[in-house]
């Protein structure tokens, strides 16, 4: 289907100016809402079936937000603008939201939370739309159409708005990690029964690690870190682009897009000393840079392209930046652990 | 609070675009507008766009006068896509369709009746003899048998005792080797709503009438019923998009839709050549109603009959 243009940039910047406010009350999306007037957005001379068409394109852009995986300000945000587009809508009778019976859950879920943490303002909200009878339910939630598309769109999510992924901690619970701790005493405990000498396993058993645990504990723990470290950078990012600030470019963070000689010199010289202290714990595996060619050659790779410029070898650095050229992009490493070099 | 959203002043006119607006939407379509306006010389609806318009909305709101027609909560509505069996080489990228709404409460016989087709109104047979008693038999009513094919189950028109099973052929024809099609069962259609079938949106079903007219149909929305919609169950299914065939004139007067095709025709002035009924008989029959010349005249049903 052929979008609407400028409607989604629109509501994009409605959006992130409401995530920036940094509130859930509807007060203050009026307000946001009052500055743009932006129930003009279905002015415009048009006949009834074009509006028809051009509403239901729009509600549907709008729609989207509403659901997982975008962030719970965000989704309220959605909601806000959804009762806004539903109630400036020109057409007659009105074009209605439509909801798919996969997210139907997830909304009632939503509901529900609104309700535990008293945003009683949103709850009703919505409950006007429910009583205004403004959703359709459906079976799927784009309506087919059959047009040959010239290139296909991915759905694009937009970064900032996401929830931060918490697959990692939803996986690696504290519950998980007690239970393998656990089983890792009682194993242990098993090996010395087994051996010779009663108080410790014998040096043929030792066949896993034996502070595994623990590293799983800490790896976790930084894996969060990381990703709090990874919006902070994004946000400063935005901010530099926008102020230009030159004080910026002493932190990790960017570099101006002035010479290129400089700008690869500062490459260079930041992924050279980006080695990062471990924990005590794993002092005996201290991370250690690689050989001068890696090094050349992510500094000659922002000088070739300004897309995105990827790691040409795997990843086994710790996070430095890469510099496109004017572009601002960044692409900050997974923090990895280099193995031992010997095992036992 | 729908005020909180409204501009608290009610003079706007909806159709001029504010000059101060920060909305990037607005900006571009004033500009396509503003493009518009230079190169389109006479901006109205044109023909195609009411009847578009029309069928879609025709419908919305209607209650039914009896109470016991009411469509009740809780019901589904199915959008189905019948493609045309026509092929034109105009039509190769995009086939043309009608868009048909149906109730999940609704008998599939129910939907085969409201499928108008061309082929159904065909007669066979040469008239040139006797052209008055042409329009006696239409196909319709001859072959009556009708197949639906979903998800591997083929419903068959088993209303009245002329209906044969069509899709007897094709189980007989997977069945005699291991092609790969499991389980394919025939049933009757009339014993059957949409609410029994399970249906994908999205994949291409099969409609056959008259023995090899098939229809491809598509689901392409599944959703609950509406205050907002029509809630007469009488007016079901319905119509709500329907493609426009232009329709073939006779080659004599140029206004009348052709309702004769000859071939071989010594009068004519090209083979085959289309005629509406009062040309066809006033250049191939005297006034005593004998036949002139030699020709092969068949009662012709051009596409766009249904307009």
């Amino acid at each position: 289907m052929s979008g609407v243009p400028g409607v989604k940039e629109d509501c994009e910047e409605l959006l992130g100016a409401f995530l920036q406010a940094d509130t859930v009350r509807f007060e203050r999306f009026a307000e946001l809402w009052r500055e743009r007037r932006f129930h003009t957005i279905f002015y415009g001379r048009m006949r009834a079936l074009e509006r028809n068409k051009l509403t239901k394109k729009t509600l549907d852009v709008a729609q989207q937000y509403f659901l997982p995986p975008y962030s719970f300000q965000i989704r309220v945000g959605a909601l806000y603008l959804l009762y806004g587009l539903y109630n400036a809508q020109l057409c007659q009778p009105k074009q209605k939201i439509r909801i798919a019976l996969k997210d139907w859950p997830e909304i009632q879920k939503f509901q529900q939370d609104l309700l535990d943490s008293q945003h009683y303002d949103v709850a009703y909200i919505f409950r006007r739309l429910r009583l205004a009878r403004a959703f359709h339910f459906t079976a799927m939630p784009k309506l087919l159409t059959y047009r040959t598309k010239k290139r296909i769109e991915e759905s694009y999510f937009k970064e900032e708005f996401r929830d931060p992924c918490n697959r990692v901690n939803s996986l690696i619970t504290n519950d998980v990690l007690e239970e393998m701790m656990n089983i890792h005493d009682h194993y242990q405990k098993m090996k010395c029964v087994i051996s010779a000498d009663k108080s410790q396993p014998d040096k043929a058993l030792s066949l896993i690690k034996d502070d595994f645990v623990v590293n799983l504990k800490d790896i976790t723990l930084e894996h969060h870190e990381w990703q709090q470290n990874r919006v902070i950078l994004l946000q400063n990012v935005e901010e530099t682009n926008e102020t230009e600030n030159k004080k910026k470019e002493e932190t990790l963070l960017k570099s101006e897009g002035s010479e290129r000689a400089n700008a690869l010199a500062r490459i260079k010289y930041r992924s050279y000393s980006a080695a990062i202290e471990v924990s005590k714990s794993r002092r005996h595996r201290q991370v250690h840079l690689e050989s001068s060619e890696s090094g050349s050659s992510c500094g000659k790779s922002p000088s070739r392209s300004k897309k995105p410029s990827r790691r040409p070898q795997p990843a086994r650095r710790r996070g430095a930046m890469q510099v496109a050229k004017e572009t601002v992009t960044r692409h900050i490493g997974m923090p990895i652990i280099t193995e031992e070099d010997s095992h036992e | 609070s729908i005020d909180m959203l409204m501009p608290s002043e009610k003079a706007e006119d909806p159709d001029v675009i504010p000059e101060d607006g920060r909305l990037l939407t607005l900006r571009i379509r004033k500009k396509a507008l503003q493009r518009r306006e230079e190169t389109i010389i006479v901006d109205r609806a044109c023909r195609q766009e009411t009847l578009t318009y029309e069928m879609e909305s025709h419908a919305t709101g209607k209650r039914p006068d009896n109470t016991t027609d009411l469509i009740e909560e809780g019901e589904l509505l199915l959008t189905l896509n019948i493609f045309y069996p026509v092929i034109f080489q105009k039509h190769k990228d995009h086939k043309p369709y009608q868009t048909v709404l149906v109730l999940g409460s609704q008998k599939l016989t129910e939907l085969r009746d409201s499928i108008s087709c061309v082929s159904d109104l065909q007669i066979g047979g040469e008239f040139s003899s006797q052209p008055d008693q042409a329009p006696e038999h239409i196909s319709k009513d001859l072959y009556k048998s009708a197949f639906f094919y979903f998800e591997g189950i083929f419903y068959n028109d088993k209303r009245y005792p002329e209906c044969r099973d069509l899709s007897r052929t094709i189980i007989e024809w997977s069945e005699s080797h291991d092609r790969g099609y499991k389980n394919l069962q025939s049933l009757k259609m009339e014993d059957y709503v949409f609410n029994d079938l399970s249906l994908k949106i999205g994949f291409p079903y099969l409609y056959c009438h008259q023995g090899n007219c098939e229809h491809i149909i598509i689901i392409t929305d599944i959703r609950l019923i509406h205050r907002d919609d029509c809630l007469d169950r009488n007016l079901y299914p319905l119509l709500v998009k329907k493609h426009w065939l232009c329709t073939r004139k006779c080659f004599v007067c140029k206004m009348y839709t052709a309702r004769w095709v000859t071939n071989r025709d010594s009068l004519a002035p090209g083979d085959p050549c289309f005629f509406c009924d009062v040309c066809f008989r006033m250049l191939h029959y005297d006034a005593e109603g004998n036949k002139l010349g030699e020709f092969l005249a068949y009662p012709y049903v051009d596409p766009g009959i249904f307009n």
